[in-house]
């Protein structure tokens, strides 16, 4: 597993998120879910400049970050390969999907690569059974997948990357 | 109010009363863990489980409310099986690890599991294995032994309001401690500690060095600060190993300050003196006791025969009144001197000196308990936190709980400026003007008042950066409020102007008819344990025990007939007339109990030359300090922990101090040492027993009896009652009725302007001292454990003002004046105005007295030594 340098948070970017939002009751929650937007996840520093500008105690937003499994406190790849692993994939090889990805990338559930371009996150459910297995990248959903198709979809989006990075 | 059946026992409790509560009152004990009565109830831990008779129903008795007629059984076998299946559930992740647990004797867990039988659990799960947090220097976090009652997480939240420690993670994952997996990052009060039902938290400094059962408790009062607080002190073996508290007793309820509850290890050092020393040839050999006494007497008698006021005395305000009582006696007597002071010189007296003139008294007004009952809260140059803890804990929880109005008057944001409905902001050195301009604006009508009166409100606003708008929020709601309290403190009794200052509050608080209500007046922060105790015991020039002119005749008399002896002292002085005796050659011999004048002028200023003038130096400490260079006998004094005696709280109660340990070495408390002189001296004492000074004192002043708060739990070091009768205690308040007749002829109704001290210019730079939550004095810091919390200075600079020098986190800058420079590492925060720079005081390197002005500056009335404020420039060192 790779571990990347942490990147640097924006202080305007957070202060203007703090003006947005203020310290009242339950904003903590959108705080946090804008800055993984941006960031692909929650920088440790962010919680400090959030708590030193609206003074909500460090201590309840990283309790907050620790409950719910949506938050990432270490950086993410640029496409997380989200492969259900729920009853109904589970039954049609979502197990197999998994297996490819971990033989193809080198990675294990919840790692990235060293180039930082996947992460592998098996979920629960994506909630489109009839087209199991199934897995989401970025916004995009892929239905009945097989090994070799997943392997497809891992090349499709390695050049998507090549490309998007070359100059025009 | 509802008839409730707790076991067959008829109680009447309120309606709002919950059962937990209703089987308190019917003496029916029911076991918890997440229950605190000073917290919100939380309902987790399920092991206050009760059937109600009626619906057979097995309810939490701490969170259920009592309705008429309930039947509840707290001891059932419905309970009991609840209770036994609950503690499985505790027990799930626990490894049992009593026999090397540090809370294994005393824990909560331990005893309920013995008594319900459930020591294992049955359920097979995922066991937690965590390894412990150690990180932190101060507490070790153990989260598999945790039952997650939650309570650290409270008391650090709604009595701390820190919120240092947090829930982490979600179900059998979720773990207490820091954030983002740091280190312990805290005020260090230790209260997690103390709460926890478990080993769960324990304490670093002693981990594996006791178990419970082998400490003796003694129940003492803490003299770092003001607050009182009642602590137990368990030794081994003559030897403290930890400080606890009991919840609920005394004015602190159970909570104490890191310094109180980490900081006793300098006192069982090996620097501790611990046999008297003589000079001989320029060196300081180590002497006897009987040798010492008649030696010393005699050269003080040598001098006393050349007449009076020749020799004078400086007190320590962390010593008990007796000791006091005694030193101001011999002093007053025996040495026939009224030179004699008090550390409370160094800014108190400007806060006390002012009250006691005007209302007779030092007993304060209100209490921590009016604090909970007041509307408006104005806390001015004062940080309640660091300078007495407790009173900071009932402010915030005024605040939280009881919805206070709070506005903060001051240059820096301390931890409880953020709870503020205002944070009125002036910049430094305007306080005092505020102060002026505010009593004038509510003391007077329109027409009456003093013709500078609008420029200088102008002033305020425009070159002190007030906000007019929080200002007249500020005088509005003065104004409105029912009840209100002042909160004046260290910084406010330090300014240049204090003295007028606080006359300008005592006049406002009379206009505003303050005196007559309940509930209403200032609340005063004095600076150590026992400012209050030694002022009333007179160890001050001014006053003779119980607040009496020293010069005036009739109160001469009257203690000239109390000690059967003439009084045939002079005018004398504090330590500003001291200093100038010494100097002029009138003043031959200085006693010092626990003080040093040296730290607290300029090292520049001449202090140490005038002290070599002197024939007879005599220092009393618990250490060598910078004095004892110069001294002719070094004396050894006994530490509070180890003497008995009294000492007066910021609320006023006269609390007792009980020796935890026989005196260190041949050290012997201050009142002893002048006993033994008193009579080598011809003047015999009547008892050297402190309890029969305690009677003596108590006799003449009987308002002065012990009184605490929460009297019922207090109990002597053998369980007996300190208090025999706690429903008599006297009050510890002022006296409102003698106070309003006093104060209606005392005030003045016309003050003077205060002049604001001047603005710093381009690139200057107002640099103070304050004090650290950490550290007391300068005793601490050969204390191990707060040296591990805060172990050298650091200046605090304004984040905006870093960002222009291109300053950033601990880099060292170069602080310098005309008069000195010093470097210092820096640490950035918002808290602190833009041309401030704040250091604390007590670090003796480097230098920083060196940066204040050379010549020996008075301010006030009372020539007060204030040491506060200086300015600075500021440069990065490249």
């Amino acid at each position: 597993m790779s571990q990347t340098k942490h990147i640097e948070v924006d202080q305007d970017f957070i202060e203007n998120l703090c003006d947005e939002f203020g310290n009242r009751e339950g904003t903590v929650v959108q705080i946090l879910q804008r800055i993984q937007e941006k960031y692909g996840y929650v920088p440790a520093d962010a919680l400090d400049m959030i708590g030193e500008y609206l003074e909500i105690p460090k201590s309840k937003m990283y309790g907050v970050l620790t409950f719910y499994s949506q938050f990432y406190r270490e950086p993410r790849g640029k496409y997380v390969l989200k492969i259900c692993v729920g009853t109904a994939c589970h039954v049609r090889g979502a197990g197999l999907l998994v297996d490819k990805v971990k033989e193809e990338l080198k990675i294990e559930p919840g790692e990235n690569t060293e180039d930082m371009l996947f992460t592998l996150e098996p979920v629960s459910c994506l909630g489109s059974c009839a087209l199991a297995p199934m897995a989401m990248v970025t916004d995009t959903a892929y239905g009945k997948l097989s090994p070799d198709k997943m392997l497809g979809l891992i090349k499709d989006l390695e050049s998507e990357h090549l490309s998007a990075s070359e100059p025009a | 109010m509802v008839k409730v059946f707790v076991n067959g026992v008829e109680v009447e409790v309120d309606s709002t009363s919950t059962i937990l509560k209703a089987a308190e009152k019917a003496g029916i004990s029911i076991p918890t863990f997440c229950y605190h009565p000073r917290m919100d109830p939380a309902g987790s831990c399920r092991i206050c489980a009760v059937e109600l008779e009626d619906s057979k129903r097995v309810v939490m008795s701490c969170v259920t409310p009592v309705s008429e007629g309930m039947r509840i059984l707290t001891e059932s076998a419905k309970v009991a099986d609840a209770r036994k299946t609950n503690l499985e559930l505790l027990l799930l992740h626990h490894p049992l690890d009593c026999p090397v647990c540090d809370c294994g004797g005393e824990c909560p867990l331990q005893n309920m599991s013995f008594s319900y039988g459930a020591s294992d659990s049955r359920f097979e799960s995922h066991r937690n294995d965590e390894v412990e947090d150690i990180k932190s220097d101060v507490l070790v976090f153990n989260s598999n032994r945790c039952i997650l009652c939650g309570k650290c997480v409270r008391i650090c939240d709604e009595v701390q309001d820190v919120h240092a420690i947090g829930f982490i993670n979600r179900g059998f994952d979720t773990v207490i401690g820091p954030p983002l997996g740091k280190k312990l990052d805290c005020e260090f009060c230790g209260d997690c500690l103390e709460v926890c039902p478990t080993g769960a938290i324990t304490d670093k400094f002693v981990r594996y060095q006791y178990r419970p059962w082998q400490l003796e408790k003694t129940k003492t009062t803490c003299t770092y600060c003001s607050s009182g607080c009642q602590m137990n002190v368990e030794t081994e073996k003559e030897a403290i190993i930890r400080v606890t508290s009991s919840e609920g007793e005394g004015p602190n309820e159970g909570s104490i300050c890191a310094i109180g509850r980490f900081g006793f290890s300098h006192v069982q050092s090996t620097e501790r003196l611990n046999k008297p020393y003589a000079r001989s040839f320029s060196r300081l050999v180590p002497t006897e006791w009987d040798f010492l006494i008649p030696e010393l007497s005699e050269k003080l008698r040598a001098i006393v025969s050349t007449g009076p006021d020749r020799i004078a005395t400086l007190v320590s305000p962390r010593i008990p009144m007796e000791d006091a009582y005694l030193i101001q006696g011999f002093t007053r007597r025996v040495l026939r001197s009224n030179y004699i002071d008090s550390g409370a010189r160094y800014g108190f007296m400007n806060a006390a000196f002012p009250i006691a003139k005007s209302t007779g008294t030092l007993r304060p007004m209100v209490d921590h308990q009016d604090l909970l009952k007041a509307k408006v809260i104005l806390v001015i140059g004062a940080d309640p936190t660091a300078e007495s803890n407790i009173t900071g804990l009932f402010l915030k929880r005024a605040i939280r709980k009881e919805k206070a109005r709070m506005y903060y008057v001051g240059s820096e944001s301390v931890s409880i400026t953020a709870r503020a409905k205002d944070h009125i902001r002036v910049l430094p050195g305007g306080e005092g003007l505020f102060s002026w301009v505010l009593s004038e604006e509510i003391s007077c009508q329109e027409s009456g008042r003093h013709p500078e009166f609008l420029s200088r409100k102008e002033e305020l606003f425009k070159s002190f950066n007030v906000d007019p708008q929080a200002y007249t929020r500020l005088v509005q709601d003065l104004r409105e409020a029912q009840t209100a309290v002042i909160i004046t403190g260290r910084v406010f009794h330090r300014l240049q102007f204090a003295y007028d200052a606080m006359e300008s509050l005592i006049r406002m608080s009379h206009a505003l008819g303050w005196i007559e209500r309940d509930g209403c007046g200032i609340l005063p922060l004095p600076e150590t344990g026992n400012d209050l105790g030694v002022l009333m015991m007179g160890a001050t020039y001014e006053w003779l025990p119980g607040l009496l002119d020293s010069q005036d005749s009739d109160n001469k008399k009257r203690w000239e007939s109390t000690w059967g002896e003439p009084l045939s002292y002079g005018k004398g002085g504090g330590l500003r007339e001291i200093l100038e005796g010494i100097n002029s050659g009138a003043i031959k011999g200085l006693i010092s109990f626990g003080e040093n004048p040296l730290s607290h002028f300029s090292p520049q200023s001449g202090v140490r030359e005038i002290l070599s003038k002197l024939d007879l130096l005599v220092s009393v400490d618990l250490f060598q300090t910078s004095l004892s260079d110069q001294a002719h006998y070094l004396l050894p004094a006994a530490s509070s922990y180890e003497r008995s005696g009294h000492v007066v709280s910021v609320e006023g109660f006269v609390q007792s101090l009980n020796p935890a340990m026989t005196y260190w070495g041949e050290s012997l408390s201050d009142g002893e040492i002048v006993s033994r002189l008193s009579e080598c001296m011809g003047h015999p004492v009547s008892s050297r027993l402190t309890s029969d000074v305690s009677k003596e004192i108590f006799t003449l002043m009987p308002d002065l009896s012990p009184s605490t708060r929460n009297g019922e739990h207090f109990m002597g070091p053998t369980g007996n009652l300190i208090l025999p009768e706690v429903v008599s205690q006297p009050p510890h308040k002022a006296d409102r009725n003698s106070v309003a007749s006093r104060l209606s002829e005392k005030t003045k109704s016309v003050l003077s302007p205060i002049f604001p001290e001047s603005i710093p210019g381009e690139g200057e730079f107002v640099f103070a001292l304050n004090k650290s939550l950490f550290h007391s004095g300068k005793m601490t810091l050969l204390d191990t454990s707060l040296m591990k919390m805060e172990s050298s200075a650091l200046v605090r600079i304004n984040r905006q003002t870093a960002k222009k020098l291109k300053i950033k986190k601990n880099e060292m800058v170069l602080i310098e004046n005309s008069y000195g420079s010093c470097t210092l590492p820096v640490e950035l925060t918002s808290g602190v105005t833009e041309n401030e720079l704040q250091v604390p005081y007590h670090f003796d390197s480097p230098d920083l007295l060196g940066l204040f002005p050379r010549e020996l500056k008075y301010s006030g009335p009372c020539s007060t030594v204030t040491m506060l404020r200086t300015r600075v420039s500021l440069k990065k060192i490249e």
